[in-house]
Order: C-alpha cells, then structure tokens, then sequence
C-alpha cells in the first residue's frame, strides 16, 4: 500500500466513523419535558410558604426520559419578581427536589443545589419534582410574581 | 507510512479522546410563580355615641372603624350631607358638627377628610409599604343649643366607603 493509499484509506476509515458517533449520541438521547410549574399560589405578607415535593398540586414536575447517567443541574433563582421588580425571596434546601416514577413512587431525595447524577433506564421516564420555600416580607406588595428555574441535564462522556 | 500518514494518524488518535469525552447537554426551564393577596378588609367599629346628654350641654364623641389594607384607597361618604345626621322617632333631627379623617389609633386624627359631609372621595391615600391598620375617625361634637331640644333617643350611621386604589 502505499502512502497515498493509506491516506486514503484512513480519510475513509474517518468518514465512516461519524455516522457511528452520531448514532451513537443519538442512542442515549435524554428529552425534558416540564410538566408542571412551580406553584406557590396565592400568599400573605410577612409568611412563609412551603412547598414540599410531596405537595402534587404546587411542586414543579419535569419529565425526564433517554438512556444510560445524567448529570441534573438547576439554575435556581434567588427570587419571584413582579413585572415591576418586586420580589419575593425563594429558598431551596436539601431534600426540595426528588425523583420518581411514573407511578408516582419515590426514587430518592435530591438536593437541588448539587449537581445530581440520575441513571436513566430503557428510555422510561423519570419524573423530578422540585419544592422550594417563598419568603414574602410584611411589605410585599400585591401581585403576581414569577420566576424561572433552568433545568440543565448533561449526558456524561463515555 | 510517510511522515504525511504518520502525522495525520497522530492527529487522529489525539481527536479521538476528545470526542470520547463529548457531553450531550441539554436545558429545560420551569416556571414558578406565587401571588400576593390583596388585602382590604373592614375591622372594629368604635361606636360614636354621645351618650346621656344633658339638655342645653355640648357634648362630644369619638367613632372610629378599622381598615386593614395593603393597598392604596379612596374614601368617600355616599351620605353626602346626611352623614352622621341624628334623628329621632318623634321625627326630630340633629346634625353633629364632625371633624372626621384617618389615623394609625382609634382616636387621633393624623389625615383630614376634605369634607365629613360632601360628596365625591374626601380622601386618597397612595398604597402603603405594606399592610396597615387603618382608622376611619370622626368626632362629633353637639353645641348646648342642639342639645336644648326634644327628648328622645337620637341615632343615625355614618356610612364611608373605601375604593382601592
């Protein structure tokens, strides 16, 4: 063989070996789909209001299926925030998010300020819910407050 | 293998890890939202009562109603000129001098009402910082010549109402 040859044969070896990478990323794709919001509903001045992830009226629901580990990140806001920027103070802890099945049964706790590595299996969806805390102050004003909480599922190398 | 060949197979092992450690990421947000209430509700209500007067004696008295609210409001008195006007059943009237507003206690006016007996908002207030407890005051005072009259039992209401704002 000679050099030329080989180059090409390596050119072809190469080319061929993108299909299979992109099959292959294709195999272990994870698909989001929120389900539902984070619902604090409706508040009085100067509480507390809790939502724990048991509460299936009020706690965020985001479906999660694919294949192979996950890593589940969430970017948390620090507040709910009126059209005209008042705001009311959300808190996370441990323990305010968790995984479960379709049939609604525990999968484990999370702590949704970690980074949490979820193994997802033939493709069947998970669900992680997500609590949280709202803190309104005796001057909050009336209205209606809104936050967003970005949900980052990154698929580990092989 | 030329130096060519050789050059590019190395170039090629050196990607190799690089797609290996490819990350499949992708982001998905939720939305959460709360609301806070309004607040606006009516509280205690001080009777304005003269009590037991004395024929041809003033006499004076103080009502008051409570407002709770975290928003701003606009008094006004659908009575107009009857508000707070006495009548008796024999038919007799008396019509109480008033000075009349707002105030943060049951018994100090800080706030005047622009009028305690027109028509049309008498007052408004921009909305608090936070809830507050407001009073509605008005204080009477009878003169010893209104008093100087029929006996009887004098009674009438003194009608506000508050519009948010």
């Amino acid at each position: 063989m000679t050099s030329r040859t080989g180059l090409g044969v390596y050119f072809a070896l190469l080319l061929a070996s993108w299909p299979v990478q992109t099959e292959a990323q294709s195999s272990k794709s994870v698909t989001i789909t929120p389900v539902q919001s984070l619902s604090f509903g409706l508040l009085v001045p100067g509480r507390r209001e809790v939502v724990p992830v048991t509460d299936m009226a009020r706690r965020a629901v985001v479906a999660l299926s694919g294949q192979g580990p996950v890593d589940v990140t969430l970017v948390l806001p620090s507040a709910l925030e009126t059209a005209a920027g008042e705001r009311i103070a959300l808190q996370f802890t441990a323990g305010d998010a968790a995984l479960l099945d379709t049939g609604g049964n525990s999968l484990g706790t999370l702590d949704p300020r970690q980074v949490n590595r979820v193994q997802l299996r033939n493709n069947r969806t998970v669900l992680f819910v997500l609590g949280g805390t709202a803190v309104t102050t005796t001057t909050a004003r009336p209205g209606h407050y809104t936050g967003r909480v970005a949900l980052i599922v990154n698929q580990p190398g092989t | 293998m030329n130096r060519t060949l050789r050059l590019f197979a190395a170039l090629g092992m050196l990607a190799l890890p690089a797609v290996a450690q490819a990350q499949t990421s992708i982001t998905g947000s939720i939305t959460a939202t709360a609301d806070i209430a309004t607040v606006w509700s009516w509280g205690t209500v001080t009777a304005l009562n003269f009590g037991s007067v004395v024929p041809g004696a003033a006499a004076n008295a103080t009502g008051s109603i409570a407002l709770s609210r975290n928003v701003g409001v606009i008094y006004s008195l659908p009575d107009g000129a009857n508000t707070g006007k006495l009548t008796s059943a024999a038919g007799g009237t008396i019509m109480p001098t008033f000075l009349c507003g707002v105030g943060s206690t049951a018994t100090t006016i800080v706030t005047s009402f622009s009028s305690c007996n027109g028509t049309g908002s008498v007052l408004t207030i921009a909305a608090p910082a936070g809830t507050v407890n407001e009073f509605v005051i008005f204080q009477g005072s009878l003169s010893a010549a209104q008093t100087n009259t029929v006996p009887g039992t004098y009674a009438g209401t003194i009608r506000i109402t508050a519009t948010p704002n």
